[in-house]
């Protein structure tokens, strides 16, 4: 069962910008993507994303021992937004970029926080696929959790459709 | 890097080209005239992935375009995705094509999986369900036909259109018009066969493989958003169409980027 994302040049360019802004304490930046499913052959999924949210700086919190924390009202927002998206099933993915070339992965920090958002996620959009995204300088990996999954998947490729298409799969697919 | 020599000629592309030429999966819908062509260059120029769709066989009649259709193919009732697979495996050993002997609405989902979807289609309404379908799954659209007017004096005339996710769209660019879609509608199953020749379908072809190529490697920096090209085959020329000179929208009024995925029933 393949499961892909793809998104347009326009937002990619526009996800990478954002989070490259240096943040007046945090060491790097983070957003949220909203996204949509489609189906492919064999069960498979394609997440179509369609727009970015960047948060603001006054939604960050002080905290050394990791990249960037976000606040409750930053939070609060992606679950209101996931419950307004309810009709559509549109999910939301967490997204950062790590600064580096080549496949990238989860931290352990972002393997033990992320669980924590996407389980407030699920619990106001259950028919909808939430997930995480991390770009690196020149590629990008993502995990999402299918409706009513309580374990993580990840993409077998993420495409940028723009110019260059940029196509980011994972390694050994 | 996937080859050493085999490229060399077209290196000027990018150093990367190969590799993004190879991961682009790329979606031909019609085999014939047009769409031979198209899969013939695709194979030469590397691309590795196809999603092919064409329901017909080899008739006499297609002899006088069909690149890769030889006589024997009309007695053996060779189908147009045969042709074209061999092309493909022809130029490329290695190339995962998925092909289906049916109309692309029967069977959707692996058009889905495409970066790129080139359609070479008879009527504008099978144009304008391949676009919605590709505004939907973000992939972008290349567009291509030719038409001969009149019979004392003969026209040639033919389009190449780029309709590419968050740009704009056939209608916007004024190639696409609810006159021409209720004319269509109105002549259906009366339309009869139209005037093809290869040379044309040759022309549009190349045009779009080029617009493709630049689209996936960007070696000319020009990220055009959307593209509509008018050919005169009785002048040879290819010009922008005079459509798009007073164009004064810089988004598309018809596929607003929160129209993406599986559509959904919402209940009032």
């Amino acid at each position: 069962m393949k499961t892909e994302i793809k998104l347009i040049g326009n937002l990619y360019n526009q996800v990478l910008q954002d989070l490259a802004r240096p943040h007046p304490f945090a060491a790097e930046r983070v957003g949220f993507v909203f996204g949509r499913m489609g189906t492919l052959t064999d069960r498979g999924i394609v997440i179509l994303l369609n727009r970015y949210h960047s948060i603001p700086d006054n939604q960050y919190i002080e905290d050394s021992t990791v990249g960037a924390r976000i606040d409750s009202e930053a939070i609060t927002w992606a679950m209101q937004a996931v419950y307004h998206g309810r009709p559509t099933r549109e999910g939301l993915f967490h997204v950062h970029v790590h600064g580096h070339k080549g496949e990238t992965g989860m931290s352990a920090v972002d393997s033990r926080e992320i669980s924590k958002i996407i389980l407030g996620l699920q619990s106001v959009g259950r028919a909808a696929v939430h997930g995480i995204i991390i770009f690196s300088l020149d590629h990008g990996s993502s995990w999402v959790w299918l409706p009513a999954c309580k374990e993580p998947r990840r993409i077998d490729c993420i495409s940028v459709i723009g110019s260059p298409v940029w196509v980011f799969e994972r390694e050994g697919n | 890097m996937l080859s050493t020599d085999r490229y060399s000629r077209q290196s000027f592309l990018g150093k990367d080209s190969e590799e993004l030429i190879a991961r682009c999966t790329v979606g031909v819908v019609g085999l014939g005239g047009g769409g031979s062509h198209i899969v013939q260059q695709l194979a030469h120029i590397g691309f590795q992935r196809y999603v092919l769709y064409d329901a017909d066989f080899v008739e006499n009649s297609n002899l006088n375009r069909l690149v890769g259709a030889r006589d024997i193919d009309v007695l053996a009732e060779t189908s147009k995705l045969h042709i074209a697979k061999m092309m493909i495996y022809g130029l490329q050993p290695k190339a995962f094509v998925n092909g289906f002997a049916t109309r692309w609405q029967e069977n959707p989902e692996p058009l889905r999986e495409c970066h790129i979807v080139f359609g070479c289609v008879d009527g504008y309404k099978e144009r304008h369900e391949l676009e919605i379908t590709c505004r939907r799954y973000l992939m972008h659209y290349i567009d291509i036909g030719m038409d001969v007017h009149g019979k004392e004096k003969p026209v040639i005339g033919g389009q190449i259109v780029l309709s590419s996710p968050g740009g704009l769209c056939m209608k916007c660019m004024g190639f696409l018009t609810e006159e021409k879609l209720a004319e269509e509608a109105a002549l259906y199953g009366n339309a009869g066969p139209r005037p093809q020749v290869v040379w044309p379908n040759g022309v549009l072809a190349s045009t779009a493989v080029g617009l493709a190529v630049d689209i996936v490697t960007d070696w000319t920096g020009t990220r055009r958003p959307y593209a509509y090209l008018v050919y005169d085959g009785n002048k040879a020329t290819v010009k922008e169409s005079a459509t798009l000179w007073n164009i004064n929208i810089s988004a598309c009024l018809h596929f607003p980027d929160s129209e993406v995925g599986d559509p959904v029933l919402i209940e009032l």
